[in-house]
């Protein structure tokens, strides 16, 4: 390496497949006081790629609250644990891990998001967890485009191949189409499991396990996911996909299946013996990237025998089979005393041999206490180098340009849209105070907005998406995927303690506002869950951007996590556990919109008091729990009426709060029949979708009222179209008459609930009487209206 | 003669769990049995379930390798012997594929089979009823449902469409082998009722002894108050013992733990 020069060496670097830079080998040929072996390079490409180290984002992530009483284990392993609560005497944790699987799934759909799916649930599986739900976040480009179409139906099939086979049910998901994914899908998975405290597993080598076998569980290595990780931290490029295929795994949720129920028993046979054992899927890095983690973890150095590693072929490369991404792998370290009963487990009590060729349980190597990280093949070493140098990781400190919000008023939009000479400085929206009108004036209220608020692409019913995963299996789920704003399972037999799942993100909010979107992300999957009746504790986040060389890219990354960082510490709940995928653009530049997806885990004490979003009966009144406001910035109705660049919701989180708190009180105490959280198309989005949920054969209405006092002199005010369309966020709830008595312990602020009223009704139709502006529509007109758009979805397209 | 009840697991089984709920919570003495098992440890058994998933990976067809493992030849004997079999989702794709079920003319060759689904031939997971299309005493297993009886239960397969040469059909039809036909809540029969395209609307089928029965939809899936979202999920409001009872997809279990005691 010597003598060589950087453009040589770069070369030579891309040749071999190396996304490594030349400073970076520069750096490690110095540390090691020679040149790395090519093993040893493919190792640090693994280990040292932004999908491992988080070089550009790690030292941004400490921003995050990770503390409370809650959190049973924070973001240092592969998955999160919160608390859940207390049954017959032991504590109970919610295991949750969230990541993504954008680039595979872009290159090879079915099988990327399929492997995305295996993969989140080994995260949660070597928690020494019961899997118990899924949920899946994906943005797809338009589905007029072919390719989109593609992309989209080719992950809906792969979710559901591997999902359902393995039997885990997928209880929540959002989905977005946007123009900016066209190049770029997201395929985010989160995986929830189930603990007993006293049972977590941990990725790390014990106390005193030096001499311990690690044990390789799974199917035999192979030539699939060779460069994984180095993969999905580079730009996708066009020219590049044939060969990139070769870097997305291949998946066998049939091999998967049977592996986690085999590791299953292996926890029992762990707890009989009250064994402490490591235990650590194997994702990016493959068996070098595992072994590493969970010896360095624990303070050791590993030595693993590459010809024990089993192979599908003989004259397997060393690197394949010690960086190649091979799917459906975990790996132990257990006492030797242990290691030929968790052999019998895999290879003959779950035959994984008879299951796919070559898969088994095998010892590959040893927990040492020198702090190297060794690799042999055929008897000779193919790497030594300072295990925490590996593992440890490298840090970037990159330039960043914080994102410009749009900060425009709506006013402000409307006068550019009027050929009214401007009566104030466009540059200060803020004196155009002056003059009055209604906010309506630009977008009029005529009958068919509801109907094309109701069919726009981010709002019309997933039911041909949702309907391919099995929400249902192991026979827990108590709130079904698409039927509320988050899925429930009641997780423990016998047990009322019942856990909620909601993932949130709007792609047309973070183009407008990077940092003020992601804190929306925070309090929408926050309200989801709080609407099922699920007391919030604790987040995860999948933060999806594009190129983080770029300032602007990386700009909109930092402000993103500022803002969710604000939203989490300002409502009290803390994060444990995310991922970061960066390099999300094509080839031609384009960068995905800014992305940074949540999910929130919320735990219900006695799922009899969880609430569904149906109407159940008629005559109940309707509440409104919210404050509407003049920003509508992202929303639908703004993107209907051409506006582009208006701000977004500003968010008062002591309102928020408060109305967190009143809606978990009032279903607490049975005073909510059913409720559903503002978001997408407003108000009149959340009422007709409550009609829509109502099961049993029962059909029920809607009458809303909305009217304004009397308007004080030049006063800013909104109209009906912005009132019922407009994203305020807040609840709509159906209550008994005892909630009234509620609110008058929360405080003299009625108006919090005003302006807008209503009543469950026998006709389904929603009657609205805005201001003036009175409409009546058939529930059964809307609901063809939200049912359309994607009803053909798997339909090919006219060519 | 032991009443126990076996759940058999072949590889890729994956809803041995809730199966196995809903047998304890009829009072039925239940174990799983995995695929290594013992032949004669099967034999012992005075029932069998054979419980959804996807079996052997679906090769072929959906049950169609698990239909010859090694575990069927105890099931194959039992049935001959008049044991009860409840095959359910993908156990009732393995016994149609066994031939247990229809089995017209005492055939034990398929007759029939669960064909991919239509129109999209894909999985599809949705909430249906099902209704007892036989008098309740044709098969051993709904004999203690009333007539006409209408369960809940999640139809959650990708190949679920009954399918058979059209003068099988027509036997199946009237010779009584048409145990449940999807309907709505209250019962109606209606085309967009069948979640799968189904010949004849059917959702389960019993051979001629009527001790085996295939049933496509999952009631196990809708067995307990807290699945449900019909009136009895808001008459449990705050009653958590009442949200966590058996109930509504729980009556067949019930039925075949009365027929086995």
């Amino acid at each position: 390496m010597r003598g060589v020069d950087d453009v040589a060496l770069q070369g030579d670097l891309r040749a071999h497949g190396l996304a490594l830079t030349v400073s970076e080998i520069q750096r490690i040929a110095e540390r090691l006081g020679r040149d790395p072996s090519i093993v040893e390079c493919h190792a640090f490409d693994a280990q040292w790629s932004e999908h491992c180290s988080y070089k550009s984002s790690r030292h941004f992530l400490g921003r995050l609250p990770t503390e409370g009483p809650t959190v049973m284990q924070g973001p240092q392993e592969d998955a999160g644990i919160v608390h859940l609560g207390e049954w017959q005497g032991e504590r109970y944790g919610i295991v949750i891990a969230h990541e993504s699987h954008n680039h595979p799934s872009q290159v090879v759909p079915f099988e990327g998001a399929a492997t995305g799916v295996g993969g989140i649930v080994r995260d949660v599986l070597c928690m020494g967890a019961r899997v118990i739900a899924l949920a899946d976040p994906l943005r797809f480009g338009p589905l007029d485009d072919p390719h989109s179409r593609y992309v989209a139906q080719g992950v809906v099939d792969g979710i559901a191949a591997y999902g359902n086979a393995i039997g885990v049910p997928n209880i929540a998901g959002d989905v977005y189409f946007h123009e900016g994914f066209r190049d770029n899908c997201l395929v985010n998975v989160v995986a929830l499991g189930l603990i007993k405290e006293s049972e977590i597993i941990h990725s790390a080598a014990p106390a005193g396990s030096a001499g311990w076998d690690i044990v390789l569980v799974g199917k035999a290595t192979d030539r699939s996911g060779f460069g994984g990780a180095a993969f999905s931290s580079l730009v996708l490029d066009e020219a590049d996909a044939e060969s990139n295929k070769s870097a997305v795994q291949v998946p066998d949720p049939f091999l998967k299946n049977v592996i986690m129920r085999a590791s299953y028993r292996a926890f029992d046979a762990i707890r009989e013996l009250g064994l402490s054992v490591g235990f650590k899927d194997l994702g990016a890095g493959g068996i070098m990237g595992c072994t590493a983690e969970l010896a360095a973890s624990g303070g050791f150095g590993a030595r693993i025998d590459l010809d024990k590693c089993p192979a599908t072929q003989p004259d397997l490369p060393a690197a394949v089979i010690a960086v190649g991404e091979t799917q459906e792998r975990l790996a132990w370290v257990v006492p030797p005393s242990f290691t030929a009963r968790l052999l019998a487990i895999y290879n003959e009590e779950f035959s994984l041999p008879m299951i796919a060729r070559g898969a088994q349980a095998a010892v590959i190597g040893t927990v040492t206490s020198e702090k190297d990280y060794v690799l042999a093949r055929h008897g000779a070493e193919v790497m030594r180098v300072p295990i925490d140098f590996l593992t440890g990781g490298i840090r970037y400190d990159r330039p960043y340009e914080l994102p410009m919000p749009a900060v425009h008023s709506v006013r402000y939009a409307y006068r550019e849209k009027t050929t009214e000479p401007a009566r104030s400085s466009p540059s200060d929206p803020r004196k155009t105070l002056e003059i009055y009108f209604r906010l309506d004036d630009w977008c009029a209220f005529d009958r068919d907005l509801a109907f094309r608020v109701l069919g726009h692409r981010d709002i019309c019913s997933r039911k041909p998406i949702y309907e391919r995963f099995d929400s249902v299996v192991r026979g827990t789920t108590s709130i079904q995927c698409g039927y509320a704003d988050a899925g429930v399972v009641v997780p423990i037999p016998g047990s009322p303690l019942a856990a909620a799942l909601s993932v949130d993100h709007n792609p047309r909010y973070a183009q407008l506002d990077p940092g003020l979107a992601a804190e929306h992300a925070v309090c929408e999957a926050i309200r989801n869950v709080v609407s099922v009746g699920a007391r919030p504790v604790g987040l995860t986040d999948c933060l999806n951007f594009g190129n983080p060389e770029n300032p602007e890219d990386f700009g909109a990354f930092v402000a993103s996590v500022d803002g969710i960082a604000r939203a989490a510490t300002t409502l009290s709940v803390p994060f444990v556990s995310g991922n970061v995928s960066l390099y999300n653009q094509s080839a031609a530049g384009q960068s995905i919109p800014p992305s940074a997806i949540i999910a929130c885990v919320g735990a219900i004490a006695d799922v009899s008091r969880s609430v569904t979003p149906g109407f159940k009966r008629a005559g109940n009144q309707l509440y409104y729990v919210g404050r509407i406001g003049e920003d509508i910035g992202g929303s639908v109705l703004a993107e209907l009426n051409g506006i582009v660049d208006s701000r977004l919701p500003k968010i008062d989180y002591v309102e928020v709060r408060r109305q967190l708190a009143i809606v978990l009180d009032a279903i607490a105490c049975g005073a909510v029949l059913s409720a559903h959280d503002v978001s997408d198309g407003g108000i009149f989005t959340a009422v007709a979708e409550m009609a829509f949920a109502t099961r049993g054969g029962t059909r029920i209405g809607a009458e809303l009222t909305h009217h304004y006092p009397d308007l004080p002199e030049n006063s800013w005010c909104t109209g009906p179209a912005t009132a019922f369309f407009g994203e305020h966020g807040g609840f709509v709830l159906e209550v008994t008459p005892s909630f009234h008595a509620l609110l008058e312990d929360y405080d003299a602020e009625r108006d919090y609930f005003w302006p807008i009223n209503g009543i469950t009704s026998e006709k389904y139709e929603i009657a609205l009487d805005g201001d003036g502006c009175k409409y009546t529509y058939s529930l059964d007109e809307l609901y063809e209206a939200w049912s359309a758009p994607l009803r053909n979805f798997y339909l090919e397209l006219p060519q | 003669m032991s009443k126990r009840v076996g759940i058999l697991i072949f590889p890729g089984t994956n809803s041995e769990e809730e199966t196995l709920r809903a047998c304890r919570a009829v009072g039925l003495e239940t174990e799983l049995v995995h695929w290594n098992a013992e032949l004669d440890s099967v034999r012992a058994f005075a029932a069998y379930i054979l419980p959804g998933g996807f079996a052997y990976e679906d090769r072929v067809r959906a049950g169609a390798i698990a239909a010859h493992d090694r575990l069927m030849l105890a099931v194959r004997e039992g049935a001959a012997q008049g044991k009860l079999v409840l095959g359910i989702c993908n156990g009732a794709q393995v016994l149609l594929e066994s031939g247990l079920a229809p089995g017209l003319d005492g055939g034990v060759q398929a007759q029939a089979g669960f064909a991919k689904n239509a129109p999209l031939g894909k999985f599809r997971s949705t909430h249906v009823y099902v209704k007892l299309a036989i008098p309740p005493a044709r098969c051993a297993i709904t004999a203690f449902l009333s007539a006409g009886a209408i369960i809940p239960a999640w139809a959650s397969h990708g190949e679920g469409r009954l399918a058979a040469q059209p003068d099988l059909l027509k036997r199946i039809a009237s010779e009584g082998h048409l145990a449940f036909t999807y309907c709505d809540a209250k019962g109606d029969a209606a085309s967009e009722d069948v979640p799968n395209g189904s010949a004849l609307g059917a959702a389960a089928i019993t051979n001629a002894r009527g001790n085996v029965l295939a049933i496509m939809p999952h009631p196990e899936r809708d067995a307990w108050t807290f699945m449900h979202h019909d009136k009895s999920r808001e008459a449990a409001r705050g009653e958590p013992d009442t949200m966590l009872a058996p109930s509504g997809g729980i009556v067949l279990f019930e039925s075949f733990a009365k027929a086995l005691a």
